[in-house]
């Protein structure tokens, strides 16, 4: 058993956290309603996070997903814009990682090497307003038509849509099969039939974009098939594990980031004549701290070595991701109450992890579907 | 493991853990899961556990469609035929 980075690891993981700080580090400052920019994107493209584990020879980083976990984890410590990071990662494991598994020919050669030069965007869109994890209720159908699809029906959420150049979709073909009758589809945005909403407000992530998407008698060549007909429902859960696996570390860069703001703060700040840090109710929250970011990262690092080695990996990725999304509501917390008023303000950046931190409980499968899933694998 | 014996083994779990038990006795090897909606993605993931773990038999990716998994029938022709070529796997690995 071996808990430390190799040296290539540690090599990739200091370079990478390097750049972003360089490069990235200002990101996000805008405030809400200001969304990511190509130039981000393109820097982002640069330091290779929007191909990570992508195939080399389409221009990506052909990283397992440990590697993959262990870059992004870099990147969110270094940069403070989590819907930055949360754009890259959706782009990346939701949409590259079943295109890169599933997709044929020159469709996937063509997505994959724009994807990975941050040319391209690529948006998820699964959610709909009547069906979120459960994949067997989906309103949106593809019908077969001369050698194509044609796709009808809404997305209800689907993030970087309205900057997508190419979105990853999902529709029922055969609506007696349930969940084993959807078809996955990587859609480009400029065919005709496609509707993207208006940006909606959102509690964080604020520079990640997500909108509706409709489908209006939008004809899709067969040759964008991901999988065959009827194995939508096993391609999304592939990507969802990819997703549940390593977009969840860029939380763990997070905790990481706020947790040394948090210790500075404890020192430098002084009240009663002594540094914040001396007075055990801080210390001791900050420990607690420590504790729940280290026995996550644990956790997560698992649930990808397990991904790389191809056994099963369910459970350990549900564990993972339920720790680290509550470990990052928690500590986001507990950041702004050491912070007192201070943590309170946008100016800061304190309060902003825990609007980013809220939305993990839900997205990648909520975390009460996550908690089914452990307890059904323990036999209940 | 007999092909009857396989397809009591999958219907005694689908009764048991999606059906309530099935006291009217409705499931039959021709019931379609898929379309009443017994085996939606998460009751498939279990079922798929059970076939591991009780079974012996791990189904590939590959193998997870709407034909394989139709009904108890097409479920037991399945697992039966990959139990087979595990088998077949063995036996020509000890030659």
């Amino acid at each position: 058993m071996e808990f430390g980075f190799t040296a290539a690891q540690q090599q990739r993981y200091d370079a990478i956290l390097c750049a972003s700080r360089e490069k990235l580090g200002r990101a996000g400052t805008e405030g809400a309603g200001s969304y990511f920019t190509r130039q981000q994107w393109k820097a982002a493209a640069e330091i290779g996070l929007t191909g990570l584990c992508l195939p080399e020879e389409h221009g990506g980083g052909g990283l397992s997903a440990l590697d993959t976990a262990l870059s992004l984890e870099a990147f969110q410590r270094g940069c403070r814009d989590a819907g930055l990071v949360f754009s890259v990662s959706a782009h990346l494991l939701a949409c590259g990682v079943p295109i890169r598994d599933f997709a044929a020919g020159e469709v996937r050669q063509d997505f994959l090497r724009g994807m990975a030069d941050g040319s391209l965007v690529a948006a998820n869109a699964m959610t709909e307003d009547d069906a979120g994890s459960d994949v067997g209720n989906l309103a949106v159908t593809a019908r077969s038509e001369d050698g194509a699809y044609v796709l009808d029906g809404e997305k209800s959420f689907s993030s970087n849509a309205p900057a997508a150049d190419v979105i990853v979709t999902y529709a029922v073909t055969n609506p007696r099969a349930g969940f084993l009758g959807v078809t996955a589809f990587a859609v480009p945005r400029d065919l005709s039939g496609i509707q993207v909403g208006e940006p909606f407000r959102k509690m964080g992530l604020d520079s990640c974009p997500a909108a509706r998407v409709t489908f209006r008698d939008c004809r899709v060549p067969a040759r964008y098939c991901l999988g065959e007909e009827g194995q939508g429902g096993a391609v999304f859960q592939h990507s969802m594990g990819w997703e549940r696996a390593c977009l969840f570390a860029g939380y763990v860069g997070l905790m990481e980031h706020q947790l040394e703001r948090c210790i500075e703060h404890a020192k430098q700040r002084k009240q009663f004549g002594s540094p914040l840090g001396s007075f055990q109710a801080i210390s001791h929250r900050i420990a607690v701290m420590k504790q729940r970011l280290e026995s996550a990262r644990l956790l997560l690092y698992r649930g990808c070595w397990l991904m790389d080695q191809g056994r099963d990996y369910t459970e350990a990725v549900a564990l993972a991701k339920v720790a680290v999304s509550e470990a990052a509501i928690a500590n986001s917390t507990d950041a702004v109450q050491i912070f007192g008023g201070a943590g309170y303000l946008a100016q800061t950046g304190v309060e902003q992890h825990l609007r980013d931190s809220v939305p993990s409980a839900i997205f990648s499968g909520t975390n009460e579907i996550q908690r089914e899933l452990i307890a059904r694998e323990a036999g209940l | 493991m007999s092909d009857d014996v396989t397809s009591e083994r999958i219907s005694g779990y689908i009764r048991e853990r999606f059906l309530n038990g099935d006291k009217k006795g409705e499931l039959e090897e021709t019931t379609p899961l898929l379309e009443w909606g017994v085996l939606n993605s998460m009751n498939t993931a279990l079922l798929l556990m059970f076939i591991r773990d009780e079974l012996g038999v791990v189904i590939p990716p590959t193998k997870i469609n709407a034909g394989n998994f139709q009904d108890v029938k097409s479920i037991t022709a399945m697992v039966t035929d990959l139990a087979r070529q595990d088998q077949a796997t063995i036996a020509a690995g000890t030659e």
